[in-house]
C-alpha cells in the first residue's frame, strides 16, 4: 500500500529538495548585482530573529513605561523596518522559488506557513490564517519550545480582482507587525504590487542553466529506474522547458508513465508548455483554419494566452496573412473597434463587454478574409515588435539630455523631443564639425552624443 | 559671451519684447499693460510653434523687471503627475486635527494637479514690491475637467497672482474660463517682418539669400520662425549661398515631409511599408495617435486632390480619430486609418 501511494505522488513533490545545499540553486540578482542566494537568505532569517528579539525587549520596556506613566505622553511602540522583515523572490515559474523556501526551512528547523493562489485571499481570510500567528506567539509556543515559523506568501502576483480584495494592504500591514520572517514569491512584475516593491528588497531569480536541469533529471531517471528515454529526447524536453525545472520533471513523468508504445516525440510535441509556440500555432489556426465565428471563439476560449497580448499579436501578423486591400480594411475596422471596446473595458471596468472584444478581434479579423485569397501553407508569424505607450514618455538618457538643453534654451520636454532633437540630428548628420560644436556647447557625454547620431 | 552658440535658433532667440518678430498690434497692447502696471488674466490662443510662450515669458520679464525670478512660474498642464507626486497629494489632502486653522480635521478635495503644481505658487505672497505674481500655464486645454476647479482659483487668488493661459485649441476650454480672461489671438508673423528678420540673420552670418527663397521659406514654414531658422541653418552648411534647391533638399527630412510620404505610400496601396513608416514616425517623434491624425490632416489639405476626395479622406481621418479617443493601442488605430486610405485610393 505505501509503495502504491508513493507511486502516485507527482515527482515534483517526491523529489522536492530537503536541504538548500543539495538542490539545483538558481542564480539571483538584486538591482542587477549578483548575490549568493543561499547565504543571503540564511543571513536574512538569522538577522531578522536577532533584530526582532531586541525590538521586543525594547517594546516591553516601552509598554511598561506607558502603563506606569499614564500622565506623561505615551511612547510609540517600535516596529521592525520592512526591508528587514520581508523579501520578495521574483522569477519565472518552476525555477525553485518555493523549493528554496521549504529547503531553507528544513535546514533551519523551521515550520513553513504558506498561502498561495489557491486560497482566496481576502482581507478576512488572510488575517484569519496569518495574523494571529504573526502578531503573537501562542501560549503553547512558550511552553513547548515549538519550531520557529517562516511565512511564505506564494504567487503574490496572483492577488487579483474582487475575490482577493484587501489582500495587499493586509500583507503590507503584516510586514510591519510581524514576529516571523516573511518571504513573498511572484512570477513577474505587476503594477498593482508597486507598494510592495517600494518597501522591500527584490531578488530577481534567473532561469536554471540547462546542465543543472540535466543533472537533476538524470538523477531522477536513475532513481526511478527508467532507461528507455534517450539522451536526445531528454535534451529536447529540457530545451523546450527553457529553464523550468518543474516543467521538465512533469514532462519526464508524463512521458515515462504514459503509454509506452507511442512515439516519444509525438508526445513531446503535444506537451505545449512553450507559450510562444502556442501563440504561433494559435495565430496560424486563427487565420488559416477558422471558418466560423464559433470556431474562432472556441479557439480563443481554449487557449490560455493572455488576451492583452493576443490581440497585439493579431495586429502584428494581420498583413502577413491577409493581402487584399478590402479585406485588410475590413479586418482593421473590426480590430480597431475591438481596441476601442477594450479601452472602455479597461478604463471603466465594463468587463461585461469582453465577449464583444473577443469576437471582434479574433473572429471578426480572421473572417474578413474570403476563401479565395486564403492559401494554405506556411506563413511566418512575427512577434509584436512595436509597443505603444498611451502617453508621452522619455528615457533616462533623454531626460538628462533635455535638462541640459533646457539650461541653455528654455523650451518644454515635448518640444525638444518632437521638434528640436530631430533638427539637431539632421544638423549633426550633415557635418562632423557641427556635432563637435554642439556637444561642446551642451557639454554632452558619450552616451548623450549617441542620441544625436 | 565667450563662445559662439552653434544653434542659430538659440543664438537669435529674442531677449526682449521688442525683438519679437512682427505682431506690432499685440506688442503695443502688451506695452500698454506694462505702462499701466496692471493687466487682467490673459488667454493666448494660436497655432503651435509661433511663439506664444516666448511672447508670454518676455512680457512677464518686462512687466516684473528685477523681480522676475521669484514671482514667475511656468507650468505644463499636459505633463501628468508622477506616482510619487500623486502619493504626496493624497497624504497632504488630509489636514490633521492638531493643526490650527479652519482647515483642521478636514480633507482637501482640490484636484491633485492643482493642489501640487499650482496652489503652492499662487498661495504665497508676492515677493518684493511687484504688483502681483505671474503664472503661465502651457497647453491649458490638457487640464480637462480640472478646468472647473481652476476657475475658483482664478477668482480667489486673482489679486495675488495673474495667470497667462496658453492654448492651441480654444474650443476645448470651458466658457467660464474664457469669460474670466482677456483673449489674445496670436497669429504668425507677417511676411515683411519675417523677411526683415531673415535678412538680418543672413547679414550677420554673411549668407546670400534671395527674395524668392525667403518667400518659399515663409510659405513652407507657415511663418514659424524657429523652424525657418533651422531650415536656413541646414541649407547653409556647405555654402553661403542659400537657394531654392537646397531648401527643398533639406525639407525631405522634416517631419511634415515624412507624414506626406506616409500619405503617398498609402495612396499607392502599399500597406506594409506604410505601416512600417508610421511606426518609425511614432517611435522617433513620440507622437500619439491624435497627433499623427492631426498632422495627416494638415498634409492632406496641401495635396492637389479634388474637393470630393479630400472630404472623403477627412471623413476617414475623423472617424479614426474618434475611435482613438477610447482605443488603447495607437498603432492599431493608425494602421486602421492607413488600411482605409489604401483601400480608398483605388477610387480616386
Amino acid at each position: 500500500m505505501p509503495s502504491k501511494l508513493k507511486k502516485n505522488i507527482p515527482w515534483v513533490e517526491k523529489y522536492r529538495p530537503q536541504s538548500i545545499n543539495d538542490m539545483a540553486l538558481p542564480t539571483a540578482k538584486i538591482k542587477g548585482h549578483k548575490v549568493k542566494l543561499n547565504e543571503d537568505l540564511k543571513n536574512f532569517i538569522e538577522y531578522f530573529f536577532k533584530e526582532i528579539e531586541q525590538i521586543n525587549i525594547k517594546n516591553r520596556k516601552i509598554r511598561q513605561f506607558n502603563r506606569t506613566h499614564l500622565e506623561k505622553e505615551q511612547k510609540e511602540v517600535l516596529k521592525i523596518a520592512p526591508e528587514k522583515a520581508a523579501i520578495l523572490l521574483e522569477g519565472p515559474p518552476g525555477v525553485g522559488k518555493t523549493s528554496i523556501v521549504y529547503a531553507l526551512a528544513n535546514d533551519l528547523n523551521m515550520q513553513v506557513i504558506e498561502t498561495n493562489a489557491s486560497d482566496t485571499r481576502t482581507k478576512a481570510n488572510l488575517e484569519a490564517k496569518l495574523k494571529e500567528t504573526v502578531k503573537t506567539r501562542g501560549i503553547m509556543d512558550y511552553i513547548m519550545e515549538s519550531k520557529r515559523k517562516l511565512i511564505l506568501i506564494d504567487e503574490v502576483d496572483g492577488i487579483y480582482g474582487v475575490s482577493d480584495r484587501g489582500a495587499l494592504p493586509t500583507i503590507l500591514n503584516l510586514i510591519e507587525s510581524t514576529q516571523f520572517p516573511i518571504i513573498l514569491c511572484s512570477n513577474e512584475y505587476k503594477q498593482n504590487l508597486q507598494p510592495i516593491y517600494n518597501k522591500i528588497k527584490k531578488y530577481e531569480i534567473n532561469p536554471l542553466p540547462d546542465q543543472e536541469i540535466l543533472r537533476v533529471a538524470k538523477r531522477i531517471l536513475k532513481e526511478e529506474k527508467i532507461s528507455d528515454l534517450s539522451e536526445e529526447d531528454l535534451h529536447l524536453i529540457i530545451e523546450k522547458n527553457n529553464g523550468d525545472l518543474r516543467g521538465t520533471i512533469n514532462d519526464i513523468q508524463a512521458l515515462s508513465q504514459g503509454v509506452m508504445d507511442k512515439e516519444y516525440k509525438d508526445l513531446i510535441l503535444k506537451l505545449h508548455r512553450d507559450s510562444y509556440e502556442e501563440i504561433f500555432k494559435l495565430i496560424r489556426d486563427l487565420f488559416q483554419k477558422v471558418r466560423t465565428l464559433k470556431e474562432a471563439r472556441g479557439l480563443t476560449d481554449k487557449s490560455d494566452v493572455d488576451y492583452n497580448f493576443l490581440y497585439k499579436w493579431v495586429n502584428e501578423n494581420l498583413p502577413n496573412f491577409i493581402n487584399l486591400k478590402n479585406e485588410i480594411t475590413n479586418a482593421y475596422d473590426n480590430l480597431s473597434i475591438a481596441d476601442e471596446i477594450f479601452g472602455r473595458i479597461r478604463r471603466n471596468q465594463y468587463w461585461s463587454l469582453l465577449p464583444y472584444f473577443y469576437d471582434l478581434f479574433a473572429g471578426g479579423v480572421a473572417l474578413s478574409k474570403s476563401d479565395k485569397s486564403s492559401k494554405p501553407g506556411f506563413r511566418r508569424v512575427s512577434f509584436p515588435r512595436y509597443r505603444t505607450s498611451g502617453f508621452f514618455a522619455v528615457t533616462a538618457t533623454e531626460k538628462l539630455f533635455t535638462e541640459k538643453i533646457q539650461e541653455k534654451y528654455n523650451i518644454s520636454e515635448r518640444e525638444i523631443i518632437q521638434d528640436f532633437l530631430p533638427f539637431l540630428r539632421t544638423l549633426c548628420r550633415s557635418s562632423r564639425r557641427q556635432l563637435k560644436e554642439i556637444a561642446e556647447w551642451l557639454e554632452l557625454d558619450a552616451k548623450e552624443k549617441k542620441l544625436l547620431k | 559671451m565667450s563662445k559662439e552658440i552653434p544653434i542659430w535658433r538659440v543664438k537669435y532667440f529674442p531677449n526682449t519684447l521688442e525683438q519679437i518678430c512682427g505682431r506690432e498690434k499685440l506688442k503695443g497692447r502688451l506695452n500698454s499693460f506694462i505702462k499701466s502696471n496692471n493687466f487682467p488674466h490673459l488667454l493666448l490662443a494660436g497655432p503651435e510653434g509661433i511663439g506664444k510662450t516666448t511672447i508670454a515669458t518676455l512680457f512677464s520679464k518686462a512687466f516684473l523687471g528685477d523681480l522676475f525670478n521669484p514671482n514667475f512660474r511656468i507650468v505644463y498642464a499636459d505633463i501628468p503627475l508622477t506616482s510619487e507626486e500623486r502619493k504626496q497629494a493624497r497624504t497632504e489632502a488630509y489636514v490633521s486635527k492638531s493643526k490650527i486653522g479652519s482647515l483642521a480635521g478636514r480633507t482637501i478635495t482640490t484636484p491633485a494637479f492643482l493642489q501640487l503644481k499650482i496652489k503652492p505658487f499662487i498661495q504665497l505672497k508676492v515677493f518684493g514690491g511687484a504688483s502681483f505674481k505671474i503664472l503661465i500655464i502651457k497647453n491649458f486645454e490638457a487640464l480637462g475637467s480640472n478646468q472647473q476647479g481652476f476657475r475658483r482659483l482664478m477668482e480667489s487668488y486673482g489679486t495675488n497672482c495673474r495667470m497667462i493661459l496658453i492654448t492651441t485649441n480654444i474650443s476645448s476650454i470651458i466658457d467660464p474660463i474664457i469669460s474670466r480672461c482677456q483673449l489674445l489671438i496670436i497669429s504668425a508673423a507677417d511676411y515683411t517682418s519675417f523677411k526683415n528678420l531673415i535678412l538680418d540673420i543672413a547679414n550677420k552670418e554673411s549668407l546670400i539669400v534671395k527674395n524668392k527663397t525667403i518667400e518659399l521659406l515663409y510659405r513652407i514654414t507657415e511663418g514659424k520662425i524657429s523652424n525657418a531658422i533651422d531650415l536656413l541653418q541646414l541649407s547653409s552648411i556647405n555654402s553661403k549661398n542659400v537657394d531654392l534647391n537646397k531648401l527643398y533638399d533639406n525639407l525631405i527630412s522634416s517631419q511634415n515631409e515624412l507624414i506626406r510620404s506616409l500619405l503617398l505610400l498609402s495612396f499607392k496601396g502599399d500597406f506594409s511599408k506604410a505601416r512600417e513608416l508610421s511606426r518609425n514616425i511614432q517611435a522617433s517623434y513620440r507622437y500619439t495617435a491624435h497627433e499623427i491624425f492631426k498632422l495627416l490632416l494638415n498634409e492632406l489639405l496641401k495635396l492637389p486632390l479634388s474637393t470630393f476626395s479630400k472630404c472623403k479622406l477627412i471623413d476617414l481621418i475623423a472617424n479614426a480619430d474618434f475611435r482613438a479617443i477610447d482605443g488603447l493601442d495607437s498603432d492599431i488605430q493608425v494602421s486602421n486609418l492607413i488600411a482605409k486610405i489604401c483601400y480608398f485610393s483605388e477610387f480616386i
